[in-house]
């Protein structure tokens, strides 16, 4: 059974199609980008991916059930995370309270109303082993608003993987951080454990190449091609649509 | 004494020495200290005048408080706050003057009554947000308002009398009497701080905050959001319903106009000048509020004009309120 299994999908912005007819089957553990000029609509298909939009037709399985649309919440629930491509922080706690909020959403603490935030002791620990494990444990106890971007990039997937999600979408995780932070992002995404299944839209082909296995090339709402990265680097159709010569 | 009970006592003191104050918190245990005794003792050196103005400033305070819940922790900013107040007032006045229930039946009654309709009334409020929220809160709280003036049983707008206060023969005094009142007010209002204290430092209040951040973010985390927007509604709803109690029964009195809109906004004035997010704001902004309207009234006919000068002057000058602005000050110091 694939992890995330997309059948048929269709979106329309009224005339305008965004998305059609796409299929794509994503085995466990694979790291899969999903690349394209702007205006593709990887954006839209993260969006339907993860219930915040409905489709207009088609189907999303994820671990073979289909996603409910309209509840994220729900898809979260199913195992799928997201980060995303704005930053979405709560910007006036800091590091830690962002974690903590994050990784109670699976604890049973979640519906206390009078016992305090700091008494549930593995939540506080879960949070802390989430920093850590995204470079983020020196500034735990800082505000969101004093982070730097790259820190702020890197508390978004942190956030995501508070759920130990069975699939990760990350919607350009690299987008706006300089050469040194993009590097540290690679490496620790890169360091996450194999069994998890990663959906990675990126224009930083250098970061996709990095990261991925397999590519998917989405152009005006269609799969132009998908394969490994050789193939994708070789397929004439994808250096004429989207990659131009320089990393082919 | 025994051995064992020798030991009970050396393992409590050892309990006791693993809490200690943190050193950043004794000028606020201090400060709480001095604030408590100094106001387990306003009415033995203060005058009757300034004992009941003490009883207004924290009944407002408990209302306020109930508004920051939803405003200034969960985003949700309502202006039709006062209904519950009103609610509350009335809800107290039907069981004891109208259905004769003693005071310990009505007053939970009431506060379980206030807590279903505050949940129904959430349910279709919370599916909307910013201006929508604020205008279908006050469209609701005109809708209970519009009853009460228009309902016989609750004497329309001549509103009910014979709310009685709590019954302290036990304990040798009066509650008719201001200190005493003063006395049980101050209880309550440190029953309902204590609880809002809770409530916000727990898990549920960490998410209400959250949501207040960004709705999207937490349910994207996997909260399903609408069922905390409403349980914080209805939570809010309770302390203002305890806010509308302690007021009908300090009047012994309660009227249409407690549920009216410009109700609802004096409690919000209270939050922002006081300062929304701070579990004391509410309290601090209800007596700079009270103390400032009963002073300009001395003054002037015309005090809405000069306290519409000062609330301006507190928004340039304390942005996030006196007691935000004072926390702030205080972070920036270390």
């Amino acid at each position: 059974m694939s992890a995330l299994e997309i059948r048929n999908l269709r979106k329309a912005f009224g005339g305008l199609q965004v998305i059609s007819d796409l299929d794509m089957k994503i085995p466990s553990g694979q790291r899969h980008a999903v690349i394209g000029p702007n205006g593709a609509g990887k954006t839209t298909l993260f969006n339907i991916i993860t219930g915040w939009q409905p489709p207009t037709s088609g189907e999303i399985l994820i671990q073979g059930i289909p996603v409910q649309q309209g509840r994220p919440d729900l898809v979260t629930r199913g195992g799928l995370s997201r980060s995303f491509q704005k930053n979405m922080l709560l910007e006036s706690l800091t590091v830690l309270e962002n974690l903590r909020v994050a990784c109670q959403a699976f604890h049973p603490s979640r519906h206390s109303v009078f016992r305090s935030c700091r008494s549930f002791s593995d939540v506080v620990r879960k949070a802390r082993d989430a920093a850590e494990q995204m470079h983020l444990d020196h500034v735990l106890h800082r505000n969101v608003n004093e982070l730097s971007y790259g820190q702020k990039r890197q508390l978004e997937v942190a956030i995501a993987l508070c759920p130990e999600p069975k699939i990760l979408l990350m919607d350009e995780p690299a987008a706006g951080t300089s050469p040194d932070e993009r590097a540290n992002l690679i490496k620790l995404i890169n360091g996450l454990s194999p069994e998890l299944t990663i959906l990675l839209v990126e224009h930083d082909m250098d970061v996709v190449f990095a990261i991925c296995d397999v590519i998917s090339v989405l152009s005006y709402g269609k799969v132009l091609a998908t394969g490994t990265k050789a193939e994708i680097r070789s397929n004439p159709q994808v250096i004429e649509a989207y990659l131009g010569q320089h990393h082919a | 004494m025994s051995t064992e009970a020798a030991f009970r006592k050396n393992e409590r003191r050892a309990a006791l020495k693993l809490l200690p104050i943190p050193v950043l918190r004794r000028p606020y245990v201090i400060l709480f200290v001095t604030l408590a005794t100094g106001l387990c003792a306003l009415p033995s050196f203060v005058s009757a005048y300034a004992v009941t103005l003490a009883v207004e400033v924290m009944i407002a305070g408990v209302f306020a408080s109930g508004i920051n819940l939803l405003t200034g922790y969960t985003g949700l900013v309502s202006l039709g706050q006062a209904m519950f107040l009103g609610l509350g007032g009335y809800g107290i006045a039907i069981g004891t003057a109208l259905l004769g229930w003693p005071l310990w039946v009505s007053a939970p009654v009431t506060l379980v009554v206030v807590a279903t309709i505050a949940a129904a009334i959430g349910a279709i409020c919370t599916r909307t947000r910013g201006v929508e929220f604020l205008l279908i809160t006050l469209a609701f709280s005109q809708m209970f308002y519009g009853a009460a003036i228009k309902l016989r049983w609750t004497n329309g707008s001549d509103g009910m009398t014979g709310i009685p206060r709590p019954d302290l023969s036990l304990l040798g005094v009066s509650a008719d009497s201001p200190a005493t009142f003063y006395y049980y007010v101050l209880a309550v209002s440190a029953l309902a701080l204590l609880l809002l204290w809770r409530i916000v430092s727990s898990p549920f209040g960490s998410i209400l905050v959250g949501i207040r951040e960004s709705e999207s973010r937490m349910m994207s985390m996997g909260y399903a959001v609408a069922s905390y927007k409403i349980g914080s509604f209805a939570l809010a709803a309770v302390i203002c319903a305890v806010a509308g109690i302690l007021q009908s029964q300090y009047t012994y009195f309660v009227s249409p106009d407690s549920m009216s809109w410009q109700m609802s906004g004096e409690g919000v004035l209270m939050v922002i000048i006081g300062g929304a997010n701070v579990i004391l704001g509410p309290f601090v902004g209800a007596a700079i509020f009270v103390v400032v309207k009963q002073a300009l009234t001395l003054i002037t006919d015309e005090y809405n004009l000069f306290f519409g000068i000062f609330f301006m002057l507190v928004v340039a000058f304390f942005r996030g309120g006196v007691l935000g602005t004072v926390n702030s000050l205080i972070g920036k110091r270390r």
